[in-house]
């Protein structure tokens, strides 16, 4: 409390600092500074705005059936409702005892993809189900790259958001390490969709309870969807999937039904979006829809009431934040109605230098932490590693590439991006340059995924002699006989010179480095350029670039490739445009048969490589070290949190003296 | 004195004026803006759309002209508005400016008095000890220091200190227990976190300032003045300190005026390597995401220490130089 009002004191110094240096006039202006919005008020209108604050402007009007019309009137099948540490230990019964107990498991050094899975096998089992042999007063400690700027889960828009995120929000949907998507059995009774996909209905738990002791209810999803759906309000990202809903309604406290514009597979993702305590914002909204300049949005911020397992209770900017367990999410009247977090606190760590955090993890100051791989071959197969840590790896279906921008005379014609995929060297690629630890990409859809067809491609080989026989043929010729290759476009002859820009990163520059020296062979002039991530970003984003490095993660459904895709969508940023991978993503979209549509991603995903709008280069798995007391990890192609269970899944075990 | 006075404070507002302007053009002319980052690193299915964009371009004053944006801005700050942070969830930029000062400025004034405790007698004593073999193997050592890169240090430090030995904390400004301290409990916390990144804050300035006094006291020790007082019997402690070392003080004040804007910037490498919440990494970070409000009150603060440096060294050389007056 006392630092909190030195901060302002030191505030209102800056403040006063600065305005002893302005212009003559200024400080002895007696204007002031308007007062900060505040909430309410029945006359309340959205900032800068006219017209009067309207909660969910962006809906169409909706006419609202009732509940018994709806019961009446579809037929109803049943959905999933999983437990997703229930679901886990399913799975992990099935499979054979692991091969080593955890003691010896923690004693072997991981040298070889056996180390790994024996290490992963006896390590990512989960504690017993009634949490015997579980530390329940360990405090987990976690490293994030950046600071937590919004405690808002509607606000959010970084992977430490993301993070925070996943402990303290409340939500209603889930997904499993293989991507199946399913209702939360922590929050959800029954999930219906009627049989013309057109409507879901669900019913809520009613032991549910905001960390302030309110209920949470049908009403404040509804509430969320509406703020969601409220054009003042600044979403950053979240209102994207949610869009396509028409109407959500709560019938009463826990029937809620979700009425969609269109029946599509892509429906379930959708729905899934954080939500928001009606009871503290339906009043504060109004009078300041930035959720963020009021007093009491303020207060909102630094002390937010949540609907997940965990509660902030500290949070210093630039060094770290705090959350702990709260008893309220799983108990009821003195009874455990959900299983207990198995840690009391969990610490999240600002630390952006990633030698600090390798230094941390060795230091037992930080529990776990992803390993770059120059950490994973060199610096962490030590004595000082080994002593308080082990490490393990798993797949990931993160990519990276070359993208070519197909508007520009260089890569329109689909022989040149082919001739690119030709001409890079791959083993210097992934053998020297990644260390021999990440495998070659075999295009948009991992060769593990559903999605992946079975006539899938294999990954392309150098070869210079086509690439430059394709160069040719697209009419790439060295016509004057100075090294370089040039074209006749538009009346003018250009030489082939191109600029690829990449991320500031030591190895990412050495792998379009590497491309440069694979196309001066073939009288290609490539210029890498190196570029600050927000340039680089927005340039890509404005379509103002020839090549570029980068690389993507995946979703929890294929269609969320499809602003990659699909004609002048978002992501598409070397504007690819092939009318028949648009068709087939809508037509996936309306597919409903699991086998159909996974086969129509199939088509998409040749269609791609014969096209190659990138030049897919390699697939960076997981490696992460982790804390020798740390059990219960198993990793999905998200990485070892961002499933379900994910980071519920992993316990500390009590200490045998 | 007084004229002279006004006279720098206006030209100090005009410069100030023209700093600020200069800057805000340079920044909102730099590609990306505050809506650049992107979503999809956090979920792929989280998309910002070109619709989303422009009326957040709108709601926060974006797709106005950049010198339209200027004059919003400076009016703002002469109502004692400083702005708000977009990509810190509109965070008042007073308040995140407020909330690193204290991290930096133990950093950068513990820096400066250790820096002056210790490079005035050590500037002394090379000069009195000229030419032996002990001054010539300090030198050596302060050259070696001066050369080696400060995150270097820092790295070397963070391995033998923290890691190895378990003495020092290995980042951060406090413990987590912090709060359980007492009064005392804290202050040695702190002091802990401290002492290795000011020690790398430290050792390069130390270096630099030594060997600067050094060089002065050299030339100072050649000039007559100093031979006649040697020849008056003087001792040679006070020959040195009330003889030759106030005629050195001239360019360390100047040098002093310059360090003061130093005092805040912070250091972006160390306190990256260190986590220290301190205003290096602060203005760093606000580049990056284009956080135009934090850059120009960074700016702002900066450029006025850094005109205040340079008026209170003006000032202060007529303290130390009688031969110096103002009209």
């Amino acid at each position: 409390m006392k630092a909190r009002c030195w901060h302002k004191s030191v505030s209102k110094l800056v403040a006063i600092t600065l305005l002893l240096s302005l212009p003559i006039g200024g400080g002895c202006s007696s204007e002031k500074s308007a007062p900060p919005p505040e909430a309410g008020g029945e006359a309340a209108k959205s900032e800068g705005s006219e017209q009067p604050f309207e909660l969910g402007n962006m809906l169409e009007p909706f006419d609202v059936p009732s509940l018994e019309e709806l019961i009446a009137e579809h037929e109803w099948v049943d959905r999933p409702v999983v437990d997703s540490m229930k679901l886990m230990r399913d799975f992990q019964s099935s499979l054979p005892s692991p091969e080593l107990s955890a003691e010896e498991a923690l004693d072997l050094r991981n040298k070889s993809p056996e180390d790994n899975a024996k290490i992963l096998d006896a390590l990512g089992r989960l504690a017993s189900e009634d949490g015997e042999g579980v530390d329940y007063e360990a405090e987990l400690v976690m490293m994030t790259n950046g600071d937590l700027k919004s405690t808002n889960p509607l606000l959010t828009s970084s992977v430490t958001e993301s993070d925070y995120h996943s402990l303290s929000a409340f939500g209603l949907f889930s997904f499993d390490k293989e991507f199946n998507k399913f209702a939360s059995a922590d929050s959800v009774v029954s999930w219906q969709t009627s049989k013309d996909r057109l409507i879901d209905k669900i019913v809520m738990r009613d032991d549910l309870t905001w960390s302030d002791g309110t209920p949470i209810t049908a009403h404040d999803v509804a509430f969320s969807f509406q703020v969601l759906m409220t054009e003042e309000i600044p979403i950053p990202a979240m209102r994207q999937g949610t869009d396509k809903i028409r109407w959500i309604e709560a019938y009463d406290d826990h029937t809620l039904v979700y009425f969609h514009r269109e029946a599509l597979s892509t429906n379930d993702g959708n729905m899934n979006f954080y939500i928001l305590p009606e009871h503290k914002y339906a009043e504060t909204i109004p009078g300041d829809p930035t959720m963020a300049r009021s007093k009491g949005h303020s207060a909102l911020e630094d002390k937010p009431v949540v609907g997940g397992s965990y509660t902030l209770v500290k949070r210093t900017r630039g060094q770290e934040f705090v959350m702990q367990r709260r008893e309220s999410a799983y108990m009821r009247n003195g009874k455990q109605v959900r299983d207990k977090p198995y840690f009391k606190t969990v610490r999240f760590k600002a630390i952006e230098d990633r030698n600090t955090a390798l230094l941390a993890l060795k230091a037992d100051q930080i529990h776990a932490m992803e390993l770059t791989a120059e950490q994973w071959n060199g610096q962490s197969d030590g004595d000082d590693f080994y002593r308080d840590n082990t490490k393990t790896s798993g797949l990931a279906w993160i990519s990276f590439h070359f993208c070519w921008n197909t508007k520009t005379p260089y890569f329109e014609d689909k022989r040149v991006r082919q001739a690119m995929s030709y001409a890079m060297d791959y083993e210097e690629l992934l053998d020297t340059i990644l260390y021999g630890i990440y495998s070659p990409c075999q295009g948009t859809f991992h060769p593990t995924s559903k999605m992946f067809p079975k006539d899938g491609p294999e990954p392309f080989q150098q070869d210079l002699d086509i690439a430059e026989q394709l160069l040719d043929a697209a009419g790439w010729e060295d016509s004057d006989g100075d090294g370089i290759r040039d074209r006749e476009v538009n009346g003018r002859t250009i030489p082939f010179e191109f600029t690829l820009i990449v991320a500031n990163i030591e190895d990412r520059i050495k792998i379009a480095t590497l491309m440069k020296e694979c196309l001066e062979s073939i009288g290609v002039e490539c210029n890498v350029k190196p570029t600050e991530f927000t340039v680089l970003t927005q340039m890509q984003r404005d379509r103002k670039f020839q090549a570029a490095f980068a690389g993507w993660g995946t979703g929890a459904d294929p269609d969320t490739t499809a602003n990659l895709w699909v004609t002048n969508e978002g992501r598409n940023y070397g504007s690819y445009s092939n009318l028949r991978v648009d068709a087939l993503f809508e037509q996936a979209r309306h597919e409903f048969d699991e086998e159909k549509r996974m086969a129509l991603y199939g088509e998409i995903h040749n269609l791609l490589w014969e096209d190659q709008p990138y030049t897919w280069l390699f697939v960076r798995n997981s490696f992460y070290g982790f804390n020798k007391r740390l059990r219960g990890y198993n990793f999905s192609p998200r990485g070892p949190f961002s499933y379900g269970p994910g980071i519920g899944s992993i316990y500390m075990p009590t200490l045998t003296p | 004195m007084f004229s002279y006075l006004v006279r720098r404070l206006a030209l100090a507002l005009l410069t100030l004026l023209l700093i600020t302007f200069v800057v805000y053009a340079l920044i909102r002319h730099m590609p990306g803006t505050p809506l650049t980052t992107d979503p999809a690193m956090m979920d792929p299915s989280k998309q910002i759309s070109a619709e989303e964009i422009e009326r957040l371009n709108k709601l926060y004053g974006l797709d106005k002209p950049w010198y339209v944006a200027y004059f919003h801005w400076a009016k703002n700050v002469v109502r004692l508005d400083f702005g708000r942070s977009i990509s810190q969830n509109n965070a008042p930029v007073t308040s995140l400016i407020a909330e690193r000062v204290p991290a930096t400025l133990l950093l950068s004034i513990s820096s400066l008095v250790l820096t002056y405790l210790l490079s005035i007698p050590l500037g002394l004593w090379s000069t009195v000890k000229s030419g032996t073999t002990i001054e010539r193997t300090v030198s050596t050592l302060l050259y070696m220091l001066y050369s080696l890169p400060s995150f270097v240090a820092a790295l070397f430090l963070q391995i033998v200190l923290a890691v190895k030995l378990g003495w020092l904390p290995l980042f951060g400004m406090t413990s987590d227990a912090y709060e359980s301290f007492s009064m005392m409990g804290k202050t040695w916390d702190i002091f802990l976190h401290a002492l290795m990144p000011v020690t790398c804050f430290t050792y390069g300035s130390l270096a630099y300032y030594s060997r600067f006094i050094r060089a002065n006291m050299q030339e100072v020790v050649r000039q007559d003045y100093i031979r006649t007082a040697r020849a008056k019997g003087v001792p040679p402690g006070q020959v040195i300190w009330r003889h030759a070392f106030r005629n050195t003080l001239i360019p360390l004040v100047t040098l002093m005026g310059l360090t003061l804007p130093s005092l805040l910037s912070g250091a972006v490498i160390l306190e990256q390597i260190f986590t220290w919440p301190g205003m290096g990494r602060l203005y760093f970070e606000a580049i990056g995401r284009r956080d135009y409000d934090v850059v120009m009150g960074l700016t702002l603060v900066f450029s006025v220490l850094t005109l205040l440096g340079q008026l209170l060294a003006d000032l202060l050389y007529a303290v130390v130089d009688p031969r110096v007056t103002y009209h």
